[in-house]
């Protein structure tokens, strides 16, 4: 494809929401081509951060984006961001990725389909607004809050890691996830 | 706790993270997921979650991809990459109908989330207790009971490493702790021992799921066993 290669970060939430639903209307490739070069690379060292294999994630990272290709019609920008909505694609694919390397390939994938149906509907409620909002909320929390909520996210065990990162007792730790994610659930509820 | 405004008990804050995050092990997620289904609070607090998730995937650094990734996704993008739905399992939500020995009070049905799941026969156990195993053909080691105790009984004495999430379906029951009813979620630590004993005058059948191994002591071990 011969779109001009965006620099970095340029695109914003709206731009990137555009994209998908050209997507959704019209098949365009060049949108496509666009919200890869923004999303792949994001999606793959998200999923590295997450434990994931160099390999096995640059492959879900396309895998993620050859869903957004299929699944664009079920995006509404109303509800939520292209990076969510995205973001909940990956996730699913990554648990299906686990059962796979626990069981094999010979286990249904029961429910992907239904998990992203179900996350472009009734899941994901907030605006695309509502994510800079988000941000914002995340731009409130303490360095060490933010630290807790990322690895949260990532680890599967975040407490052992969390009391490793910032040099502090399991216990401690468990009650600095509580009140972190009070704190973070607190911030997104006021921005109702 | 924050469970917002909305009264009754919730799953906590990191059990949602992990929800949206997908890092809750599938049988908790199945018994979150029955939650949500009627729970419109927790819906909202996952969605904020997710979006958290999205601002995370957003804040990234960019990693280094294959020279080739684009070229490769382009040229897949005709050829389905998911295999056709007959081959990929059951594609529509084909609910399964009530195992053997699970009755419902009227006007109380079984969660959507319940309804293509493989579910053994309810199994009595002991006098007013019936457990019945909900099989994940996902992930065929998850450790999801349905119970089912009459009036008065209590829950079998059980052990656990790892949190017990306890979705309750219809019913009441309390222990130490408080008093729970239909559309509660309660998380117990593996720590606590507890004896939750069913509260008013129906049947309690709730939804169980653990992060981490169970053991039952008495029948319901020896019922339980050849499955865990």
């Amino acid at each position: 494809m011969s779109a001009p290669s965006p620099a970095a970060g340029s695109e914003t939430g709206r731009d990137l929401s555009a994209l998908i639903v050209a997507i959704a209307q019209r098949s365009d490739r060049e949108a496509f081509a666009l919200l890869f070069r923004h999303f792949a690379p994001r999606v793959k060292s998200f999923l590295v951060r997450s434990g994931i294999a160099t390999n096995a994630a640059e492959e879900l990272a396309q895998e993620t984006l050859l869903t957004v290709w299929r699944k664009a019609s079920y995006f509404d920008p109303t509800r939520a961001a292209a990076s969510t909505w995205i973001f909940t694609i990956a996730r699913n694919l990554s648990i299906d990725l686990k059962r796979r390397e626990r069981y094999g390939d010979t286990t249904p994938s029961n429910g992907r389909e239904e998990d992203v149906d179900e996350m472009s509907g009734e899941t994901v409620l907030m605006m695309a607004e509502r994510e800079t909002r988000v941000r914002a909320a995340l731009a409130k929390l303490s360095e060490e809050q933010a630290t807790i909520v990322r690895l949260s996210f990532f680890q599967e065990k975040p407490h052992a890691q969390i009391a490793q990162e910032l040099g502090i007792p399991l216990g401690t730790a468990k009650s600095r996830v509580r009140l972190a994610l009070s704190r973070l659930r607190a911030l997104l509820e006021d921005l109702k | 706790m924050s469970a917002g405004l909305s009264p009754g008990s919730h799953p906590g804050d990191e059990t949602l993270l992990r929800y949206a995050a997908g890092t809750l092990p599938s049988g908790p997620r199945l018994v979150v997921q029955v939650h949500l289904s009627g729970c419109p609070a927790c819906r909202s607090a996952v969605a904020g979650f997710e979006a958290v998730g999205g601002a995370l995937l957003e804040a990234e650094t960019p990693a280094a991809t294959a020279p080739d990734a684009l070229s490769r996704a382009l040229s897949r993008l005709d050829t389905p990459a998911l295999p056709p739905r007959g081959e990929a399992g059951p594609a529509v939500v084909r609910p399964r109908g009530l195992p053997d020995g699970l009755v419902l009070p009227p006007g109380v049905a079984l969660p959507a989330p319940l309804g293509s799941r493989r579910m053994g026969p309810m199994i009595a156990i002991a006098p007013g207790v019936r457990v019945g195993m909900v099989r994940l053909d996902e992930d065929p080691d998850a450790q999801v009971l349905l119970l089912r105790i009459g009036p008065g009984r209590a829950i079998p004495s059980h052990t656990h490493s790892g949190t017990e999430f306890t979705q309750i379906i219809c019913g009441r029951y309390g222990d130490d702790f408080g008093h729970y009813g239909p559309g509660d979620l309660v998380e117990a630590d593996g720590d606590v021992d507890h004896t939750p004993r069913v509260e008013g005058t129906e049947d309690c059948i709730c939804l169980v799921a653990f992060d981490g191994r169970i053991r039952f002591r008495g029948l319901l071990g020896v019922v339980t066993r050849p499955f865990l």
